[in-house]
């Protein structure tokens, strides 16, 4: 008898492959699903900036880092489960979630949180790609290994993200009296806005979400002529 | 054409305010941090253009390897020569590719750049024809990949005699920074989708011989098993083995709609094929044995070489 054109050897082992993939998957959109929970409870809580003047923040930013130790705790769960596969097999699934935590660290810490003995919080800083790892308590732009970490693309989007509820908070800080804060967002975005001109960037997602800053500058321009135009500028920041 | 401002006297102006001058960037505090990812992306996205032209090139030269087969009449252990001097070319060629993006498709980067590596669909689905045109059987993963390995590791040496040839000249590709290239060749792994979805296109290639060969030989492609003919087996029935295959596989959750427009594809082959098997079983009978259409003559069925 002629022998068979496929190997039954070679069906079971194509399906067992298959089936594995579908546990890796199943369980990753399991603890995927954990982290967004945690992470949207941190943004809604951040989403009372809009509404909180700077002098309430210390009621506020520690029920933030309560959301966010949260989200660590899940990243830490994604972390080692996902580094038994390839990163880029399956990192599409998270991307988002995690760029999303990411982003409210970022704000966090931004508004004055996530201080430590060594660094007190204060407004207006920018946390970079190294400290948002440490934060998370994973590595980050890996190259000589395999496994799960934060990528470049990952904190620039997160900083994308930050940038446009800053330009909604400069709005929404001149309502509640702190034109200060205004003024301070806007130079802060100018900043990144220049920052991110320095990129070379190709015809990807990144390129389409830095396109969008401009709107946010726009936004955080516009708030600052009206002050200016009224002398309501703090006397110590006019320049 | 209006492209420039005139002033007052008619004189074409200058291009006037700020935002015309060249994009001078004004330093701040956070431009070394931005000068810093720059590179890194920049690094980033040459390698995935470097894997994207080579991936082409290979998809084209794959192609051309696909194209040659589809001029084979029989299956049987020996092509004919003038087909497996050609494949031969070409796979040397590809060789020298897949040599060339070795380092750049090393662990990590394996998956990064998957999505510029679909040659290697192309590539499987060359060298399973191939394997196929020879044997009638399906080669597995595990038989595959060593000779993608052993492709990407002779386009490697290859290289290195020129290099041997002409001491003089400067070590091709300094920005690659893989010490490990000198010592020992880097090779190409492939993943399970490329193998998986390599095979669906299989099916096309073998639908497409299947069509060829019983149109020009009057009976359905077999390889020679031995005597007796009811042993042997044709590719009506390894199509359908086929078919049964990717059916009892159990649906990818990865990329459903991807899986299922292959599968779409894949039965529409299948069925092509038994169609032919009813028509041959049928009306084959009706032509007289050993019949031949018309054809040049390096295209008939056992021609001299």
């Amino acid at each position: 008898m002629a022998p068979a054109m496929i190997d039954p050897a070679l069906f079971e082992e194509l399906k067992t492959k298959i089936e594995e993939d579908t546990v890796v998957r199943k369980e990753l959109d399991r603890i995927i699903d954990d982290l967004s929970q945690q992470v949207s409870f941190s943004q809604g809580v951040l989403s009372r900036i809009h509404s909180t003047p700077r002098s309430k923040y210390t009621i506020l930013l520690p029920q933030v880092e309560d959301g966010i130790r949260k989200e660590i705790q899940c990243v830490g769960t994604l972390s080692s489960f996902a580094s038994r596969n390839p990163y880029y097999k399956y990192n599409h699934k998270w991307v988002r979630t995690v760029q999303e935590a990411i982003s409210t660290v970022l704000l966090c810490a931004w508004l004055g949180g996530l201080g430590s003995e060594a660094r007190p919080g204060e407004v207006g800083r920018l946390m970079t790609l190294e400290e948002v790892g440490a934060v998370f308590a994973v590595p980050v732009n890996l190259k000589d290994r395999d496994a799960f970490h934060i990528t470049i693309e990952d904190y620039l989007l997160a900083l994308i993200n930050i940038i446009d509820e800053l330009s909604r908070l400069a709005m929404n800080s001149v309502t509640m009296g702190d034109n200060e804060l205004a003024v301070l967002i806007s130079s802060f975005v100018k900043d990144l806005h220049a920052g991110f001109q320095v990129l070379n960037l190709k015809n990807d997602i990144l390129r389409k979400r830095v396109d969008s800053i401009k709107y946010a500058v726009k936004k955080v321009e516009d708030v600052v002529y009206d002050l200016s135009l009224r002398n309501l500028i703090p006397a110590k920041m006019d320049e | 054409m209006s492209g420039f401002k005139r002033d007052r006297q008619g004189n074409a102006k200058k291009h006037d305010g700020p935002k015309q001058s060249p994009k001078s960037i004004v330093r701040n505090a956070y431009t070394p941090m931005f000068e810093q990812l720059r590179d890194e992306l920049d690094e980033h996205h040459d390698r995935r253009d470097r894997i994207g032209k080579a991936s082409r090139d290979v998809t084209a030269l794959s192609k051309k390897i696909i194209f040659s087969l589809q001029r084979v009449r029989k299956i049987e252990e020996q092509l004919p020569a003038d087909i497996q001097t050609e494949i031969d070319l070409r796979l040397a060629e590809i060789s020298k590719l897949l040599a060339s993006i070795a380092p750049d498709v090393q662990a990590i980067n394996r998956y990064r750049y998957s999505r510029s590596l679909v040659c290697l669909e192309e590539l499987v689905e060359a060298l399973t024809f191939l394997h196929y045109l020879k044997t009638q059987t399906l080669i597995s993963h595990k038989e595959l990949d060593p000779i993608v390995e052993d492709l990407t590791r002779k386009g490697a040496a290859k290289e290195d005699e020129v290099m041997t040839n002409a001491p003089d000249a400067a070590a091709p590709d300094p920005e690659q920074s893989t010490p490990a290239q000198e010592t020992e060749a880097l090779t190409i792994s492939l993943t399970d989708d490329d193998y998986v979805y390599g095979l669906f296109d299989l099916t096309g290639e073998m639908m497409r011989f299947a069509t060829t060969t019983s149109a020009l030989t009057g009976k359905m492609a077999s390889a020679d098993f031995g005597e007796d003919e009811s042993e042997s087996r044709d590719i009506v029935q390894d199509m359908h083995d086929l078919g049964s295959f990717f059916e009892m596989l159990p649906l990818r959750s990865g990329n459903r709609i991807q899986w299922e427009k292959k599968l779409e594809v894949m039965r529409q082959s299948v069925q092509k094929v038994e169609k032919l098997g009813y028509d041959m079983k049928v009306r084959g009978s009706e032509r007289p044995k050993g019949w031949v259409p018309d054809l040049s003559s390096n295209d008939q069925p056992g021609s001299p070489e």
